[in-house]
């Protein structure tokens, strides 16, 4: 029967059922217990107090712009060096491309609190030069700019990757026949290349904007020092007064910031829609076009931005993790260890929170890769009628704050898990899948735009000489999204490495991560912890990425993202 | 990639098992990391062999934190230790509290523990003025930061965010002549409300903001390791919160958390809040260095009852003269 339905495109009678079950426990269970909540609380009359509420408005208002004008310079940063590292003749390309995935594996709390580190008043980098401006002088960065600034270079590496991994599934032969008609290299770029590489950008460009919806650490840290509310910390803070409408007034909230992102990602569809990139040919060649006498000024441009992006504000969070006391100039006089010291050795946390982020994000990394295969075959294939359905609900978590995916597990397993009679609240599983269905989409998406430049006709050939699911499988489909799966198995990892809004919520006793453990200690006033919390983060961050360096010869290629 | 994913699986295997482990003993505080995890340190020692998890945050959002864990029926705190009295005698009416009644509390004043043994407090902790050493006005009342020198420059924690933050607000607002009319000049002075006290000390440490509203203990120990920093006991008197402990009900570690509560109110434990810049609540202890003797500390009076019947207005009334939340 199913071969029926499916046409020309057969698979397994499982898979249906197995997406089915997939998109239910991480997205409709979740979000239907939310929306219950919401419309319950509705009815009862909760919903006019709220959406009079004129400080609703205003959040709603600056969660499009800071989200938008952040994806325009993430799109800039990030368009910017995929274009420049994978289609130029640059020198030094693999430690650039390393050196731009950092931003986005720097919590963002971090992010915020290393830029403040570096500029106004605060700033201990600023103070040790003796450039500090004076006292009370306005910090530029608690505004709607500073915010979508920030938003801008956290997300650019998303941009990036996705671009990069459109980039490097062009063909050579679509390139060499425009060279060999005559055509310039720049005529190649804006017809051929570009116009090939929209699908890629769209999608970066919508995790850029989703992202910017959805993110809590850089609004709590810049925005409310200047009153802006982003919805996602006006729901923390309804949260933190917890009452008894609380769980009504989020779930109204949160349809809120769903609708939003269903219009970003309708929006992101609507780019793509008619237009059909699928390609024959291996991905991972692409043609590269010499800058000539421009080289070195491309060149000195990038390592500029690196180290406005990366390199200072980095060392204004080292700065501050050896100050011994807030306002105290950096000399060589008042270093201490003293932080360090306190994280390392007294500090319980610090293991506790690295064993949980580590173990955490590598148990959803890994599950999601298998999932994501699964669940963007059938999404590409499938002529099912629900299949724009199935898709647009699997977004919708991760377009959603954190903490909303988190109150929706709450709900959810709040009880005891009905027939099994035992509760996950409270435990590490909670958070866990949580996590699965806040970052399915992260997985999902580079997935889903490598099988849609696949042609099916190759697997259709393999299947017409009798290749069975599972042999096409490993042979044709997994080799060919190789790349796209490798690249999405580590964003999932390194977002969930760095994930505080999920976990905010759901951590108890023993199962704090890492983004929870250093926001605590900023706010608790231990910022020089925090900062040196941050910093070992950062290290072991780079210490992964030399691992999967030295590994990468044997992986698939495209696999480590940053590498040519 | 077989190998590679194996690998990975053990790890994961690894790092999930090793956060399972069942303590004999979960506190839930709104201490500061560092003195959190001294105290439970201290508690360790003098009582070899418990396992205790801690976890910190602030008031509210333990407390909310606590809440959907109540409502779940499924509480993972043995013991509190948060801001103020206030929110305990709330739990104490919803029946959340174990009584425990400690043979410590006989060297305590009858004012710092609830007659019936569902809490007692631990230590005290007054909110006053802090200010950066390069302001140019060196404010002594509350007064001072309504004046046109600190326009822009002043800085406090929110109650949505803090508990002595609350506490505050409702003492001040009590004071003739002070009053809720007092917080709207504050604002119109363009003095900015939200996060914690730890944000407040950074701000006004770095030289973002000149004047600051904040707990005693944070800008003196500060001071003490070279910050630009001064605290001072507005003449008007201090609003004072005394971090009480008590146990939830229905814990499953209950000696354990007897043993906890006799700790922090035994005289080393009271010995380990003094180290750490706090006045201790037992009687007969000294006040930590960089303090004024204790009893020229002018703590302003509260009512805890109507304190509690009102919190959830005056956040709103506060909220909506700042406009702030979290």
């Amino acid at each position: 029967m199913s071969r029926i339905v499916n046409g020309g495109n057969s698979q397994p009678r499982w898979l249906f059922p197995f997406v089915l079950i997939v998109i239910f426990m991480l997205s409709l269970l979740p979000l239907g217990r939310l929306a219950a909540t919401g419309i319950a609380s509705a009815f009862k009359g909760g919903a006019r107090d709220i959406i009079t509420d004129p400080a609703l408005w205003q959040s709603v208002y600056y969660t499009l712009t800071t989200s938008f004008f952040g994806m325009l310079a993430a799109i800039v940063l990030g368009g910017g060096f995929a274009l420049l590292l994978t289609l130029f003749d640059l020198r030094g390309k693999t430690l650039l491309g390393f050196l731009f995935m950092l931003p986005t594996m720097i919590p963002p709390q971090v992010t915020a609190l290393a830029w403040i580190g570096m500029t106004g008043p605060s700033s201990t980098l600023l103070k040790a030069v003796g450039l500090a401006p004076p006292l009370g002088s306005p910090q530029p960065l608690y505004s709607v700019g500073g915010i979508a600034l920030l938003y801008g270079v956290q997300h650019a590496p998303l941009v990036y990757l996705a671009l990069r991994a459109g980039l490097l599934a062009l063909p050579r032969d679509a390139v060499e026949a425009a060279r060999l008609s005559g055509a310039s290299s720049w005529r190649v770029l804006i017809d051929i290349i570009l116009p090939l590489s929209l699908p890629g950008l769209a999608a970066g460009a919508a995790i850029a904007f989703v992202s910017g919806v959805g993110n809590f650490g850089i609004p709590a840290i810049l925005g409310i020092p200047a009153s802006i509310y982003t919805l996602p910390t006006l729901i923390y803070a309804k949260f933190a007064a917890f009452g008894p409408g609380t769980f009504a007034d989020v779930s109204l909230l949160s349809g809120l910031i769903a609708l939003m992102a269903v219009i970003g990602l309708a929006v992101e569809e609507r780019v793509l829609l008619g237009r059909d990139y699928r390609v024959i040919g291996l991905s991972g060649q692409v043609a590269v076009f010499t800058l000539k006498g421009w080289r070195w000024l491309a060149e000195i441009l990038l390592w500029v931005t690196l180290f406005v992006i990366l390199a200072m504000p980095l060392m204004a969070l080292v700065a501050s993790s050896l100050a011994p006391a807030y306002g105290v100039p950096l000399t060589p006089k008042t270093v201490t260890f003293h932080a360090y010291d306190e994280i390392l050795f007294r500090q319980s946390i610090t293991r506790v929170a690295f064993t949980n982020s580590i173990g955490l994000s590598l148990a959803t990394a890994i599950g999601l890769l298998v999932i994501s295969v699964l669940v963007g075959y059938f999404l590409v294939r499938s002529k099912s009628r629900l299949v724009p359905l199935i898709a647009a609900v699997a977004e919708i978590p991760y377009a959603l704050p954190g903490v909303v995916t988190a109150v929706a597990f709450i709900l959810v397993f709040a009880a005891p898990i009905p027939v099994l009679g035992f509760s996950i609240y409270g435990t590490i599983w909670i958070i866990l899948i949580a996590y699965f269905s806040h970052f399915f989409a992260v997985g999902l998406k580079p997935v889903v735009s490598a099988f849609r430049q696949i042609d099916p006709s190759l697997e259709e050939a393999a299947r017409l000489s009798g290749a069975g699911f599972a042999r096409r499988m490993i042979d044709i489909t997994v080799p060919l999204v190789g790349p796209a799966a490798g690249a999405s198995v580590i964003l999932v990892f390194l977002i969930a490495c760095n994930e505080l809004t999920v976990s905010a919520l759901l951590w108890s006793a023993g199962t704090q991560t890492l983004g929870v453990a250093i926001y605590n200690l900023d706010d608790s006033g231990s910022f020089n912890l925090a900062a040196a919390l941050s910093v070992l983060v950062v290290i072991m961050v780079i210490v992964m990425m030399l691992v999967l360096e030295l590994l990468a010869n044997r992986l698939p290629k495209g696999v480590v993202p940053w590498r040519s | 990639m077989t190998k590679l994913l194996s690998t990975f699986t053990a790890l994961v295997a690894l790092g999930l098992a090793g956060t399972a482990s069942a303590a004999d003993l979960v506190l839930y505080t709104s201490q500061p990391n560092e003195d959190a995890q001294q105290t439970v340190d201290g508690f360790k020692a003098a009582n070899p062999g418990l396992d205790v998890q801690w976890v910190r945050d602030g008031t509210p959002q333990i407390m909310a934190k606590l809440n959907a864990e109540l409502q779940a029926g499924n509480p993972v705190a043995d013991v509190l230790l948060i801001a103020d009295t206030v929110t305990l005698e709330r739990m104490k009416e919803a029946k959340q509290l174990m009584a425990y009644k400690s043979p410590e509390a006989a060297n305590y004043d009858k004012a710092f523990y609830d007659a019936d043994g569902y809490y007692y407090s631990t230590k005290l902790i007054t909110t006053g003025i802090m200010y950066n050493t390069q302001a140019a006005m060196k404010p002594t009342s509350w007064e001072d930061l309504t004046k046109p020198e600190a326009k822009g420059l002043v800085t406090m924690p929110s109650p949505v965010a803090s508990g002595a933050a609350l506490i505050h607000a409702q003492t001040l607002a009590a004071v003739p002549g002070l009053g809720w009319d007092y917080y709207k000049k504050l604002k119109d002075n363009g003095a900015i409300a939200a996060g914690g006290n730890g944000g407040v000390l950074k701000s006004v440490a770095t030289g973002e903001k000149a004047y600051g509203v904040v707990v005693d203990y944070m800008p003196i120990r500060e001071k003490a390791k070279g910050a630009p920093v001064e605290f001072v006991f507005p003449k008007e008197g201090v609003s004072a919160v005394t971090e009480p402990v008590a146990i939830i009900a229905g814990t499953k570690h209950a000696e354990a958390a007897k043993r906890f509560i006799d700790y922090v109110l035994s005289e080393k434990g009271q010995e380990g809040f003094l180290k750490l810049g706090y006045i201790p609540a037992r009687n007969g202890m000294p006040v930590p260095a960089g303090f004024p003797a204790r009893d020229t500390i002018k703590v302003l009076p509260i009512d805890p009852a109507s304190a509690l019947k009102n919190s959830e207005a005056d956040v709103k009334t506060f909220t909506s003269i700042f406009g702030g939340k979290g």
